[in-house]
């Protein structure tokens, strides 16, 4: 090539490197990421100044739906798997392996321990159509109560995988209502946490968004 | 969009038959790194916005025995019973107590509260001192005035009311708060306010000792 022809070509900067950072990083964010599991109850929840974040793990979380329906969430899907096993044995549910395994992976549930295979067997889109009637309560006693059970279990599911190792913390209560919810369904839920002696647990509120109210 | 590469991808063939000029392998990766950038925005601003706030919430025990209860001054307490449509009822003390009603806005139930507080701190005898906080900052600290609150949703208060009354708490740095039930003599009380507040002291300490 002759040696005195000028370059005409524009400058042109290697975006290769770039390209590969910004979608190293994205790779990354997604994988962290956690996926949002289907939601079985839409909840508005209330306000409030508060500033405090929601732990990222160790969390079981009570829904209460504005009808009053409970639901509930269990972080961990060690826990969720032994947590399973101990109640699937304890009241013969008759759960198999691969039933076990999908409860292990799914995200809050609202059914009685006797529709819970019966739920289980549903395919994840079939679910939002379940007549589910949320995890029944007895305020009265205590020993009948599923949720207070189900509360219970899983907490004592989530210390035995923290002696195992396998997860760090112990569970955090967190109570999750709708702003609409009539408080004696609050009072139920609550009334069956301070009977389990959980006294100190977490309401889920968001941020509030008036500044006029501060 | 790629570019035609003006050295023909390095001469390093000697001598070779280069007629045309050879499409580069080169691209430019512009808008894909636009778009790698756009998204990483996207997933970081979505995952930390729908991150909600708690508020920690801690009930007494269940167990309470009687002897462990310890009294306050009835000229410290102040009753705040959560009544449905937004309204708050409150009422001081236990002896003559007076029904009024106010709402959850800022000039509402929170001007109850401070008024309250005013009240207890000019009745009792107080001392102000300094102390640091957590962050080590000097702040103003005030002893022998505080108020007692105790919040009483009734079944016609939803879930939000309770919410903003502990936000209340909160705003006005109410130190001693308490969620109890409601007793069917402040139901009736509220229904009828000229009726008075019939229950003793020996009542409500049953109610939370039950």
């Amino acid at each position: 090539m002759p040696k005195n022809k000028p370059k005409r070509s524009a400058p042109t900067i290697d975006m290769t490197a770039m390209c590969d950072v910004a979608f190293l990083l994205l790779t990354f964010f997604m994988l962290t990421a956690k996926a949002k599991p289907q939601e079985t109850v839409v909840i508005d929840t209330p306000t409030s100044i508060s500033e405090t974040k929601l732990p990222d793990a160790g969390t079981l979380t009570v829904l209460i739906g504005g009808d009053g329906k409970i639901f509930l969430d269990m972080a961990g899907q060690h826990t969720r798997l032994s947590l399973i096993e101990d109640v699937n044995s304890r009241y013969q549910l008759g759960l198999n392996d691969e039933e076990k395994m999908k409860f292990a992976n799914l995200g809050s549930f609202g059914v009685s321990r006797g529709q819970l295979k019966k739920y289980m067997d549903l395919a994840p889109a079939e679910r939002s159509t379940f007549p589910a009637g949320g995890i029944p309560v007895d305020t009265v006693d205590i020993n009948k109560s599923e949720l207070a059970d189900w509360i219970h279990n899983a907490r004592l599911a989530q210390f035995r995988m923290k002696q195992e190792g396998k997860v760090k913390e112990e569970y955090v209560v967190i109570v999750k209502a709708d702003q609409n919810t009539p408080y004696p369904a609050v009072q139920r839920v609550i009334n069956t946490l301070t009977d389990i002696n959980v006294n100190k647990f977490n309401l889920i509120t968001s941020m509030e968004g008036k500044a006029e109210k501060k | 969009m790629s570019e035609i590469a003006q050295d023909g991808g390095g001469g390093h063939k000697k001598g070779g038959k280069v007629r045309s000029k050879k499409m580069s392998t080169r691209i430019d990766f512009t808008p894909m790194v636009d778009l790698g950038f756009l998204l990483i925005t996207f997933f970081m601003l979505t995952t930390t916005l729908a991150k909600p706030n708690i508020m920690a919430l801690v009930m007494p025990d269940k167990d309470i025995k009687k002897e462990d209860v310890e009294p306050v001054k009835e000229s410290k307490v102040l009753t705040l019973l959560l009544g449905g449509n937004d309204k708050v009822y409150w009422y001081e003390g236990i002896t003559d107590a007076k029904l009024d009603s106010t709402d959850y806005s800022a000039e509402g139930v929170r001007q109850v509260i401070l008024a309250k507080m005013d009240k207890v701190k000019a009745q009792f005898q107080t001392e102000t001192y300094k102390k640091k906080n957590k962050e080590g900052v000097e702040e103003e600290r005030t002893d022998g005035s505080y108020i007692n609150v105790i919040i009483k949703p009734t079944k016609d208060a939803r879930y939000k009311n309770l919410v903003d009354a502990l936000d209340e708490m909160a705003i006005t740095k109410v130190r001693y708060y308490v969620i109890l039930d409601v007793s069917p003599l402040e139901e009736a009380f509220i229904k009828n306010p000229a009726g008075g507040l019939k229950f003793s002291v020996d009542e409500q300490v049953d109610a939370a000792t039950k």
